[in-house]
């Protein structure tokens, strides 16, 4: 008999907790941005639940591989945020997944129109849905120096060399002329364009064995063990380190930095990564925007709410006083042509940095090439494989991971 | 009457445990079995087929399972080896009755009591090779630089130091348990009959903490040969080169990072045989888990 208050105790609880449940509705937006630019979206984000006041609107941050892997998880069971802040290149393996929900059902014509379109599409279209709004575009890799070592940054890689020598032997042990995260191959992309080539073909094919691939290593592979100029084992954190100690003259690194090193009292210019001396190209990082994609998950009024907060986040004003505030290259017509910006040097350094960069490919087989070409790229630095060897084993290995996946 | 009351009540409370069980492990693991048969991937997780055995055979063809077998035996056994020769001669110091006992006692288990991810990311930090406290340490006073992680042995080593610091305070907890429940009766007696220090330890202290140290090293093993997340943390998630990889490590980086699920799950059903097959013929080999007063 005693035990009948108790259940319905314990009924009642239930119940209130799913009401409680019910009342407190959530948009959650997952990205991967840096806690400056977060705080800012929060607080936009913020300002925008004002207009719906059964909602909660909540930011929450993961590094770039979890979150592209706890999304895929969440999403696939039926769970997720209803917006994840992520590259382009995650659209590929989304769409594959069927994660996320095109969106063109959602904006109006005029809306898409303000976005640009030269030199790279800010908004990602893919097998013939739009599937990203992008809140910035770029992200390519520049050459970023510190004005304390060099007034004027070097134009051809011999330069480069010439320089970074007598600058390390200048300043002796523990000191270099460049630092990077060469190791990772997204890093060594700009080079196989400087020596003309690319990594994919129009038919999604690996191109990885072929000259430009190889003497791109190489030249990598010089600059850190025959010139020494650059430190023999450098990851991105140690890269940055370097450069913010002034033990690195000059790094190769993305928009998402620049902001420590001018807030670290830097003073610090943006050029395009020098020129290859044997082809007289410039190296071509991959370009790509930077946005919001959708939960497939979303029930309609959910995702009309959602895509009232991608219209509002990737407003034109908030748009500007991030491209002020935090240097990053817009995604609307109207504020990329904001003459204010241009007067910002590095501003105009990244814009020229982009006119010779490439779009990133959103297609799936981008994520197995990426796959493929890190363990043999790696090993160069090792010693494990010479790069004229390492081009045959990320092409196989390439070949193998798409043949697998796709049959 | 009685006992169908009790078998029904008996029953009742084991039932959550079986539906849970049920839920958590069983069904996973049959689900895991076709994965396995199946061609699972990122271009077929939603329409994937079963397959049959294709991915155990490219498992076991693929020199890299052999490889990573090999890397994670060696792992294994040099981290159990150290776990307790480091963990039962701090126990057998500690079990004297020295001053400051329990502070050092207390000392020794930090290393244990500090969350693993922190521990291995810190370690992470000191084996870099610009920055980090152990190059530093090592240019200053041999006028060394060794590039920990950008070698595949210098990787794997600096996973090894890193696990080693974390397994040794279980073995010596363990191993002071086994040495505080050995009645001083047994020393006493050998002391009459002339034994000496050494002779004491080989014949009394020895056979006296293996009950206890067997299934300890056996559940040693098979966290050892599972310990995912410091090769992860340590190597980067297998830097450099995809080489500093245990199998499971392995299979993670198939599985959630290629999306080779269907391989991935092969991999894992190999791995499962392995350490069910160790375990059970270790643990009966070795009377683990018979009274050794018995």
């Amino acid at each position: 008999m005693c035990r009948k208050p108790v259940l319905y105790l314990f009924t009642i609880v239930l119940i209130s907790a799913g009401c409680i449940e019910k009342a407190d509705k959530k948009i959650v937006v997952w990205t991967s941005t840096r806690p400056v630019e977060r705080e800012a979206v929060q607080t936009r984000m913020n300002t925008f639940a004002k207009n719906y006041p059964g909602y909660r609107f909540i930011l929450l941050f993961y590094a770039p591989e979890e979150l592209r892997t706890n999304y895929i998880v969440s999403a696939l069971a039926g769970k997720g945020p209803a917006l994840v802040h992520c590259a382009s290149d995650f659209i590929g393996p989304f769409s594959e997944l069927e994660v996320i929900r095109p969106m063109e059902d959602l904006f109006s014509e005029t809306f898409l129109d303000s976005f640009i379109v030269d030199p790279v599409p800010a908004n990602t279209v893919f097998r013939g849905h739009l599937y990203q709004i992008a809140d910035r575009v770029g992200n390519h890799l520049c050459l970023v120096y510190n004005k304390k070592y060099l007034e004027k940054p070097p134009a051809t890689f011999a330069q480069l060399i010439d320089w970074g020598k007598r600058f390390v032997q200048e300043k002796g042990s523990g000191y270099y002329a460049l630092a990077w995260n060469y190791t990772e191959p997204a890093f060594a992309v700009p080079f196989i364009g400087g020596y003309g080539g690319w990594i994919i073909d129009d038919r999604f094919h690996p191109t990885l064995d072929t000259e430009p691939v190889i003497k791109a290593a190489r030249l990598i592979y010089d600059l850190a063990n025959r010139d020494k100029i650059m430190p023999a084992e450098c990851d991105y954190e140690t890269a940055n380190a370097l450069f913010l100690d002034g033990r690195a003259a000059m790094i190769i690194n993305g928009p998402w930095s620049w902001g420590t090193y001018i807030n670290s009292g830097m003073n610090i210019g943006l050029a395009r990564i020098p020129k290859i001396d044997e082809t007289g190209l410039w190296p071509t990082p991959t370009v790509f925007p930077m946005g919001y994609c959708m939960n497939i998950n979303l029930t309609r009024d959910e995702a009309e709410i959602a895509a009232g907060l991608i219209g509002y986040l990737t407003a034109p004003d908030i748009q500007l006083e991030f491209a002020r505030k935090y240097n990053l290259l817009p995604s609307r017509k109207s504020v990329l042509a904001d003459s204010s910006l241009w007067q910002n040097p590095l501003f105009r350094g990244a814009m020229e940095q982009m006119m010779v960069g490439r779009p990133m490919p959103v297609n799936t087989e981008m994520r197995w090439i990426w796959d493929a070409m890190r363990p043999a790229y790696q090993g160069i630095f090792t010693n494990q494989i010479t790069p004229e060897k390492a081009g045959g084993a990320m092409q196989s290995l390439a070949e193998k991971l798409i043949e697998e996946n796709r049959n | 009457m009685v006992k169908r009351a009790s078998a029904a009540s008996v029953l009742l409370y084991t039932a959550p445990a079986f539906v849970i069980m049920g839920m958590v492990v069983i069904y996973p693991f049959i689900y895991n079995i076709f994965v396995s048969l199946s061609n699972m991937s990122l271009a077929h997780f939603r329409d994937w087929r079963l397959t049959g055995i294709g991915n155990y055979l490219s498992v076991l063809t693929d020199h890299t399972f052999w490889y990573f077998l090999f890397k994670t035996l060696l792992w294994t056994v040099l981290n159990v080896f150290f776990h307790v020769s480091i963990g039962v001669f701090l126990a057998l110091l500690l079990n004297k009755d020295v001053r400051g006992r329990t502070f050092f006692r207390t000392l020794l288990i930090l290393p244990w009591a500090v969350p693993q991810y922190i521990t291995a990311l810190t370690w992470r930090g000191m084996f870099n090779a610009e920055y980090g406290a152990v190059n530093l340490f090592l240019e200053n006073t041999f006028g060394l630089q060794i590039p920990w992680l950008s070698t595949e042995w210098g990787a794997f080593t600096a996973c090894l130091i890193t696990n080693i610091w974390l397994g040794f305070p279980f073995m010596m907890i363990v191993a002071l348990g086994a040495l505080q429940s050995i009645s001083d009766s047994y020393y006493e007696a050998a002391e009459i009959e002339g034994a000496n220090a050494w002779q004491k330890f080989w014949n009394i202290t020895l056979p006296l903490l293996k009950p206890v140290m067997v299934p300890a090293i056996t559940l040693g093993v098979i966290w050892t040969f599972n310990n995912f997340n410091v090769v992860w943390l340590v190597s980067n998630g297998g830097e450099p080169s995809d080489t500093t990889h245990i199998l499971v490590s392995w299979v993670y980086k198939a599985a959630f990072t290629y999306f080779r699920l269907g391989y991935a799950a092969a991999f894992s059903m190999v791995i499962f045989v392995l350490l069910f097959v160790f375990s059970w013929r270790f643990i009966r080999r070795t009377h683990a888990t018979e009274n050794v007063y018995g």
